[in-house]
């Protein structure tokens, strides 16, 4: 009980950017100090308690020392690399804006840590190297014209002739070379300028970019990419990119939780995929968690629940946050009765057990993106992958975001951004309460409405639209939990607005909502979401060059891409709250019409993917527990409706 | 990289169609696996769409880069791959001998002749093979100390199927050594106490056994020495970072002190931890010359590091988790989980620890050590596909060296064994089977010769002039295997080309079993979801 407290009061004064709404509270105190001690900043304050007595309390906001808590990101599966490519490729953008002196003032001060996404590195050659801690898993082929190897640290990759182990004979084969689309030539063109200015080679000045222009190369990405490595601009470290190979299956086949559970641990695999990521772990002094995005449609599932829990084994104090996506594409209509109950059996099982190796779940991914709310300003073709995923990867670079703020004490404003956060913190917030739900719904608005936009608390809070598949509207939950980030907000006169102008406005639209969290946490930065060439067409013509909305169309063009929109505002927002429960309970209620029940269509099929009566009884206890756990006093009976 | 074989034909097949592409697949496989078997065999290299390069000598590696699709060969190719991971060799010839069973039976069933009555003679040929080779093999006395130079041969015959002939004479005895290094009496030898490591280096090709162990991470701290004599090891498996406990909640306290003792408390677990490390060091290491060095499979925060460093402690962390295994092994000592019970008892010890760093990527060998029984193979390179290509060999002569001991038996190769058993089959089994059973004996044993046929092909030899010399003399008493230089027969056994009893009799069993299976096809189905192992 007195734990429980405890951490409603952490979340409520720890830091100033945690929004009270209950203030008649008995327990809300109002002289909060910030105390140092040795090593550590605390939050000191007082508590009244039920016996009304007064007990001091102090709670730790972090450890001065650290400054910078790393993350690493795992990316498993190909929608889960098409969202981490455009993650990257913001990222990317960040970087080279913040250097870029040609950039604007929001970009250069971003009050952001890159160092927790990335790494420092140096090639055998010496050249110092700035790349993702990624460790990207997808099927051999999967990487188009990208060799696995990466860029940078590549030995020079022309086929060599000569074998130096064998002296018989030799035959090569090779593979027609992938064609690289204009936005990879371009990049390459680039680099290739780069190496001659830095080789003091600049006289004659090619301009060996000129040939490609943008327009040109916007238009080719929207019709051909086909693997997320034809719209990344970015380096990769060369541990970063794993292949399962040998696999000899298409993708199509690989489809389901079993063969995916089975691809982990066959050879050499599961062992290569945990020395990749002990490389990443070994170097952090001080990791914060595990990034994880998964895409949960097929097998892949199973390879990344086999991965999880090994991590969950080998790191057991890491916390894992973890993105189980899907494209549009897994939601084909299925031709069989008995498919479509595979499916929802695959859907089942493989949430069930990711679930039960990460401290966070946060499903992501609608079946119809581009007829929802939340992509009301968007101009979205649900078929592409290279789209949705875009959508998905911008809420994921906004939610990340407080977990790379400098962890400023809460006297200590600073005016780039605020509200920092660590990834424990914001699991533990979301999923620790007395309620311990772990499974979390991603909102967003994208763009984010301006703050002064008339109607705002409608708009803001309103234009916050669920990613998450099955989710309830309009409920009422006194117990939600909330982790909101805004960033490069638009105030009065459509400039960027400073970072407490945001906190007052969000606060004022929570206070005149009917139906309120119980409470919530918001992260502020400055800078908005950049918007790289690669970027997909997918602005609707309500959209300004600032992601400002606008009152009537600004072209007669339907959609408008990077050459138009250079930044938007953003608010994404992960949310905890019965909202979910639809989520769950379909789950539930496939895994036990299906899998479980006495001649249940699947049951055959989930014990070829090598689950017993037991296990199988476990995954559905696992989901209902999680009903459970929202609806406390719902009739939850083990047997079936 | 993708040598496709065949196209995945989608629909259900009637049964003799069915059967043909089964067939036709089998041989498809061959095809492509065929010009690698034995020491004159072909490497490939693989170049992929993107400039990756694969470079590869064996079935295994080769079926993995290959995108195959058609259900059979998938069938196959997973036959060939379990062979592998069994018994660690043998892909090749797997792939080929189910091939040419398949060709055999082929000529059979196109003449009328119902599967099933084939299979069964398969099945008769099968039990009589398994039965020679338990005369035909050469038994090897493991007592305390194996004849070295019968596992010397075995794994130089491997090793001279992937590496040219200097390269596997050198790696010939490393491999050995190795084996013997981790052997322990009365146990299963762990293969995996034998530590792989690599290094990219330009110009260098070379190998060698670290009897020791080498790590691919260093210290994290920039006072630490990159080099130490005499050091004491402690092996642990245990938390020198500081973290948030799992519900971080604030505390109660009703004084300033109280509070100062609390905040303390918060890091204080973990320096006490580090503080006992110390105190051990001291005890062990002060008046003498010698070092101390901590060899972490978990996280160590920069104030630990710190604290240690001043200690003058080397310390690691996020070791292999298999490390704490072998550093045992190798050092002595144990692998402590806390440190609680710390006693100079838990240390082990190696005469040298040094780092050595090339670009971003650091090395620290544990060397110098006593009685170790967990050692390293260490693999330099020019670059990541020769390294690659020389690690399977590697692996392979390993496995050969592990199974010689664990067979107490050995095959003469060079095609002798094939040879032998298919002529017992024609001459003595055959006649003794009645009806038409008799031809599918004689598939199975003129399928066996595919082995010296293709390594008479491979050499650039005539196949048929090969066969009629090695089977004339076999017919003559000798036991016999080829030349391949010359195409003669020679004794095996004077030339020391042995190979593993257990590789060799898991092709006889898996083969027919599989070529059984598609022969007995009444439909083909595309390839099913299901992707285990066939059995
Ligand atoms: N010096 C030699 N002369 C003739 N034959 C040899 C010689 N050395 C090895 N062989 C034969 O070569 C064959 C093994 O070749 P190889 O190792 O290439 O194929 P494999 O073991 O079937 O498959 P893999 O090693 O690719 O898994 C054996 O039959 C062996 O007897
Ligand atoms: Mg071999």
């Amino acid at each position: 009980m007195v734990l429980s407290v405890m951490l409603f009061w952490n979340y409520v004064v720890g830091g100033r950017d945690i929004i009270c709404y209950q203030c008649s509270s008995p327990y809300c105190s109002t002289d909060v100090d910030v105390v140092v001690v040795s090593n550590y900043m605390f939050v000191e304050g007082q508590v009244e308690l039920r016996s009304g007595r007064l007990k001091k309390w102090l709670l730790l906001v972090h450890e001065v020392q650290v400054s910078m808590r790393e993350i690493v990101t795992i990316q498993v599966g190909g929608f889960a690399n098409f969202i981490g490519s455009h993650f990257w490729n913001f990222q990317d953008e960040l970087l080279g804006l913040a250097e870029d002196p040609q950039s604007d003032a929001v970009f250069k001060n971003q009050g952001l840590n890159m160092d927790v996404l990335y790494r420092t590195g140096e090639t055998q050659q010496g050249i110092l190297t700035y790349t993702p801690r990624l460790l990207s898993i997808g099927f051999q082929g999967s990487l188009g014209s990208m060799s696995s190897r990466g860029t940078l640290y590549n030995e020079i990759q022309s086929v060599p002739s000569d074998v130096v182990t064998w002296i018989a004979d030799l035959s090569t084969h090779v593979s027609e070379p992938r064609k690289k689309n204009l936005f990879l030539q371009s990049l390459y063109k680039e680099e290739q300028e780069k190496s001659h200015m830095m080789n003091g080679n600049n006289s004659g000045k090619h301009d060996f970019h000129s040939d490609i222009q943008d327009k040109d190369i916007v238009e080719s990405l929207e019709n051909e990419v086909q693997y997320w490595t034809d719209f990344s601009k970015v380096h990769y470290h060369p541990q970063s990119l794993y292949e399962l190979n040998g696999l000899w299956t298409d993708v199509q086949q690989f489809n389901n939780y079993g063969i995916g559970r089975d691809a982990f641990s066959e050879g050499l695999r599961g062992e290569e995929i945990n020395e990749r990521l002990r490389f990443f772990i070994e170097e952090c002094d001080h990791i914060q968690g595990i990034q994880f995005i998964v895409d949960d449609s097929g097998g892949f599932s199973g390879v990344a629940a086999e991965f999880l829990e090994n991590i969950a084994d080998e790191y057991t104090n890491i916390p894992v946050l973890l993105y189980d996506a899907r494209g549009p594409g897994s939601y084909m209509n299925p031709s069989s009765q008995k498919q479509s109950a595979f499916q929802n059996l695959h859907d089942a099982v493989s949430f069930s057990r990711l679930s039960s190796y990460c401290k966070l779940i946060v499903p992501v991914g609608l079946p119809s993106l581009n007829e929802r709310k939340a992509t009301r300003f968007l101009c979205i073709e649900n078929e592409k992958a290279y789209h949705t995923s875009a959508v998905y990867a911008s809420a994921l670079h906004s939610i990340s975001l407080p977990f790379r703020m400098e962890p400023l004490g809460p006297t200590d404003e600073s005016c780039y951004a605020s509200g920092a956060l660590d990834v424990n913190g914001a699991i533990q917030m979301l999923s620790g309460q007395a309620r311990q739900n772990m499974v979390t719904i991603l909102d967003v608005a994208m763009p984010a409405p301006s703050l002064t936009g008339k109607q705002l608390e409608q708009s803001l809070l309103g234009n916050l639209q669920p990613l998450t598949p099955d989710t309830a509207e309009d409920v009422e939950d006194l117990q939600a939990v909330e982790s909101m980030t805004i960033h490069g907000a638009h105030g009065s006169g459509g400039h960027s607005a400073p970072v407490a102008e945001v906190k007052d406005a969000v606060q004022a639209a929570y206070g005149q909502v009917m139906r309120k969290p119980r409470f919530s946490h918001l992260s502020v930065a400055t800078c908005p979401l950049p918007i790289p060439l690669p970027f997909p067409t997918i602005f609707g013509n309500l959209v300004g060059q600032h992601g400002e909305l606008l009152g009537s169309p600004i072209s007669s063009y339907p959609s408008r891409g990077s050459l138009d929109v250079h930044s938007i505002p953003m608010a994404a927002r992960l949310r905890s709250s019965t909202a979910v429960l639809p989520f769950l309970e379909n789950r539930l209620a496939n895994l036990r019409k299906f899998g479980i029940q006495q001649g249940a269509l699947g049951s055959e099929v989930v014990r070829s993917w090598g689950f017993g009566k037991d296990e199988l009884e476990d995954i559905g206890e696992t989901l209902s527990k999680m009903v459970t756990t929202l609806r406390p006093h719902s009739e939850v009976s083990s047997d079936s409706d | 990289m993708s040598i496709r074989v065949l196209n995945p034909n989608a629909e259900v097949l009637n049964k003799s169609a069915a059967l043909h592409m089964n067939i036709n697949a089998a041989k498809g496989l061959q095809d492509v696996l065929k010009t690698n078997l034995g020491p004159k065999g072909t490497i490939k290299m693989l170049v992929g769409g993107a400039g990756d390069i694969k470079l590869t000598k064996d079935g295994n590696t080769l079926l993995k880069e290959m995108q195959i699709q058609n259900p059979t060969a998938i069938m196959i190719a997973r036959t060939a791959v379990a062979q592998d991971d069994i018994s660690g060799d043998g892909t090749t010839s797997t792939v080929l001998f189910i091939g040419e069973l398949m060709k055999q039976s082929e000529r059979y069933i196109d003449e009328g002749m119902h599967p099933r009555v084939l299979v069964d003679g398969l099945e008769i040929a099968k039990r009589a093979t398994l039965q020679f080779i338990e005369k035909f093999k050469t038994p090897v006395v493991m007592g305390d100390e194996p004849d070295k130079e019968i596992l010397k041969m075995v794994a130089r015959t491997t090793l001279r199927t992937k590496l040219y002939e200097a390269l596997a004479d050198q790696l010939t005895d490393i491999v050995v050594n190795a084996v013997l290094c981790i052997r322990k009496p009365e146990e299963v030898i762990d293969l995996f106490m034998v530590e792989i490591m690599h290094m990219r280096h330009k110009f260098d090709v070379d190998t060698r056994l670290v009897e020791g162990l080498v790590l691919d991470h260093g210290s994290r701290h920039p006072d630490m020495k990159r080099r130490a004599e005499n050091c004491y090891i402690l092996t642990c498996n245990v938390s020198l970072e500081y973290e948030k406990s799992e519900v971080n909640a604030g505390f109660f306290y009703s004084s300033a002190e109280q509070r100062e003792a609390m905040v303390a408390a918060e890091r204080r677990s973990v320096d006490e931890r580090v503080r006992k490390i110390i105190e051990l060091k001291d005890k062990v290491c002060s008046g003498t010359e010698n070092n101390f060095v901590v060899i972490n499979q978990k996280g160590i925060d920069p104030p630990s590091l710190d604290l240690l460093a001043r200690a003058g402690i080397i310390a690691l962390r996020r070791a292999k988790r298999r490390n704490m295994e072998r550093l045992v092994l190798a050092c002595g000592g144990e692998a402590v989980n806390s440190v609680d019970d710390l006693t100079p008892d838990s240390l082990g010890w190696a005469g040298l620890v040094y780092e050595h760093v090339l670009g971003e990527e650091k090395y620290t060998f544990v060397e110098n050590v006593k009685n170790p029984y967990s050692c390293t193979i260490l693999i330099k390179g020019p670059n990541d596909h020769t390294i690659a290509q020389i690690k399977d060999a590697v692996r392979d002569g390993l496995r050969a060296v592990k199974n010689t001991i664990e067979d107490e038996s050995v095959i003469l190769g060079a095609g002798a064994f094939e040879v032998a058993a298919r002529q017992y089959l024609i001459n003595e089994v055959k006649k003794t089977v009645k009806g038409r059973a008799q031809l599918g004996v004689e598939a199975f044993a003129d399928a066996l010769l595919v082995i010296p046929k293709t390594l008479a092909e491979n050499s650039g030899l005539d196949t048929q002039d090969v066969i009629i010399s090695l089977t004339g003399e076999h017919d003559r008493g000798n036991i016999v295997g080829l030349n391949q230089h010359t195409g003669e027969p020679i004794d095996p056994q004077m030339e020391g080309i042995f190979d593993n009893y257990s590789v060799k009799r898991q092709i006889i069993n898996s083969g027919p079993v599989i070529a059984s299976q598609l022969l007995l096809v009444d439909e083909v189905i595309r390839a099913g979801r299901n992707m285990r192992k066939p059995t």
